[in-house]
């Protein structure tokens, strides 16, 4: 397997945990951008932590963005005393949709396999303004035109 | 919340985020209290017919995980 094989097989397993860890039955896209975060010695990783996106800090912005969505029709985390449900280990959870999507926005954006880099995908992450990535970014104040303009131009520079 | 003061969302993309965040939370919301109805000696029929399942469904969804962090189940019925 080659080294983006490598990644990208890290980034899922990566995601998957994140996505176990709040409950989650899919992988969606946020989990890979906090994979993504989590896993330095990457470009994209660089660029992440240059703009003040550390894994936990984009964390919170998710959790914000929960709530803020569920504000928007009157509901609160906070109104909710159940305690946090036990999550079984073994069974991995499925690549969501919103994953699918980016990866393979992520594919597209590279001009083919021996190209395709970490920030490419990071990349197909942030390239969409739907969804739960640009609504969480959006409400922790980051310029997503801005992240994607740096990460093409960590790409142009050659980096992994 | 009096029905006067529940928030309208904005705009389709607030809407449909809600819609999201919604599913997240009954998801988060389901496991946690079946979990609690089963430590606490429910069965899988009576939590099935609460949740206006059916047993299978209910008993396929969060047997194993249930299993995994060693709660005792009552057989099912």
């Amino acid at each position: 397997m080659s080294a983006i094989d490598h990644y990208i097989n890290a980034i899922l397993e990566q995601g998957a945990a994140e996505a176990r860890e709040d409950g989650s039955a899919a992988t969606e896209a946020h989990h890979l951008l906090l994979a993504i975060a989590d896993d330095d010695g990457s470009a994209a990783h660089r660029v992440l932590t240059a703009a003040g996106l550390g894994r936990q800090t984009i964390r919170n912005a998710l959790d914000r963005e929960f709530e803020h969505s569920l504000n928007a029709v009157g509901v609160s985390l906070a109104s909710f005393g159940l305690p946090k449900p036990s999550r079984d280990p073994k069974r991995p959870p499925k690549v969501g949709a919103s994953a699918r999507l980016a990866l393979e926005r992520g594919f597209a954006a590279s001009t083919g396999k021996k190209d395709l880099r970490p920030t490419h995908l990071l990349l197909g992450i942030l390239n969409t303004g739907i969804g739960t990535v640009p609504r969480a970014l959006t409400l922790a104040g980051i310029d997503r035109a801005d992240l994607m303009a740096r990460a093409r131009e960590t790409l142009a520079s050659g980096n992994w | 919340m009096p029905a006067e003061d529940v928030p309208v969302p904005e705009g389709p993309a607030d809407a449909l985020a809600a819609v999201v965040a919604l599913r997240r939370l009954a998801d988060q919301l389901e496991d946690a209290a079946v979990e609690q109805a089963m430590r606490a000696g429910w069965s899988w029929p009576d939590v099935a017919e609460a949740l206006g399942v059916t047993r299978q469904a209910v008993h396929k969804k969060h047997a194993k995980r249930l299993i995994a962090v060693g709660v005792t189940l009552r057989r099912r019925q």
